[in-house]
């Protein structure tokens, strides 16, 4: 019950965090791809080095007993065609699951139509499930990490994404500044 | 500037982390030789089969007994209050301070090598069943000499076991 509780104040955080950030609004969404808006890469990119140092040096202070976090198994051809799809869809709808609840939340019908897909979508892989089973557990990979597929030390790989975020953002900004 | 900030932060804790080795706890465990040397001999790194029946009887506070043998040898038998644990999972188990660990495995070589992966990432109050679940059976459950203990876990003297008794064949018997 607590788990649930806790599940429900995060997505409530979660959700609030996006739409001020301005991510319940299509347009903006939209401008990631149009290279004239990069609020979402910025505010991704930023959770996801927050995440990222919170977690290595909750870790290695002690805190965090990072082999007790799970890290979801990787099946290599069924993720890449659903990134795919997520990333036809996103362009389509201009928005993502997440975001098109929050624009649903906040009164918008774009919102509330791509909500409707995603759970029609979700219907449909269920009822066919039995026939895409095979493809679904097809290319195991288990729990693949950075430090591991890349052999070399997880500080490094925090070091690395953290440089690649900060150009990202540099970059991002020009673009910006230039459109 | 606020951004700017942030930036500094992000970077010097990247950088900071590149040369800080790894965030998991049992990668970087240290083992102190000389002091668990001295625990060795002054004998404070086992228990006797009988000492953890007492331990049980008397519900000593904190107590985990953490059963390192096969899902199958557990579940032929195993001893009241104890869980198991594969070995390769007992590093990520998470225990409190206050726990008093016992490890059993089927000799005492297994326990006794978990005894020292404990310690080295700093956990106190670890022993090992020094005879494995052999001397539990042995000295408990089935002594030359009865006693309480045998009694209170459904045990009987050995001169009254056949000598084909098997551990499932205690467990029938209620423990």
């Amino acid at each position: 019950m607590s788990t649930l509780v806790t599940a429900v104040a995060i997505g409530m955080a979660f959700g609030w965090a996006l739409e001020r950030a301005g991510l319940g609004d299509a347009r903006k969404l939209a401008g990631q791809f149009y290279g004239t808006d990069f609020t979402v890469l910025k505010v991704m990119f930023s959770a996801i080095v927050t995440a990222m140092l919170g977690a290595y040096w909750l870790g290695r202070l002690g805190v965090l007993e990072l082999s007790r976090v799970y890290v979801p198994e990787t099946w290599l051809l069924p993720q890449l065609a659903g990134g795919l799809l997520f990333g036809a869809g996103f362009v389509v709808a201009g928005l993502c699951p997440g975001t098109s609840c929050v624009a649903a939340a906040t009164g918008k019908g774009d919102g509330a139509l791509a909500m409707l897909g995603m759970f029609a979508g979700v219907l449909v892989t269920g009822l066919a499930f039995g026939v895409l089973q095979p493809f679904y557990e097809s290319t195991t990979r288990g729990p693949l990490t950075l430090p591991q597929l890349l052999g070399v030390p997880y500080g490094v790989v925090v070091c690395g994404v953290v440089a690649m975020a900060l150009l990202a953002f540099t970059v991002a900004e020009r673009l910006e500044a230039r459109s | 500037m606020i951004r700017r900030t942030l930036a500094i932060v992000a970077a010097a804790a990247g950088v900071l982390a590149a040369v800080s080795g790894s965030p998991y706890r049992a990668e970087r465990a240290t083992v102190d030789v000389a002091h668990l040397a001295k625990a060795v001999a002054a004998e404070e790194d086992h228990v006797t089969a009988l000492e953890l029946a007492q331990w049980i009887r008397d519900r000593k506070a904190g107590l985990r007994i953490v059963d390192l043998r096969t899902a199958q040898s557990f579940a032929e038998y195993h001893l009241p209050r104890s869980e198991r644990v594969p070995l390769e999972a007992l590093l990520a188990t998470p225990t409190r301070d206050a726990d008093t660990l016992v490890l059993i495995s089927d000799g005492g070589a297994h326990a006794a090598q978990a005894w020292v992966f404990l310690r080295a990432l700093g956990h106190r109050r670890v022993y090992f069943l020094r005879g494995g679940i052999g001397e539990w059976l042995d000295d408990v459950m089935s002594p030359a000499q009865p006693s309480d203990l045998t009694r209170y876990f459904g045990g009987m003297p050995r001169a009254d076991v056949d000598r084909g008794t098997t551990a499932a064949a205690i467990r029938r018997r209620g423990c």
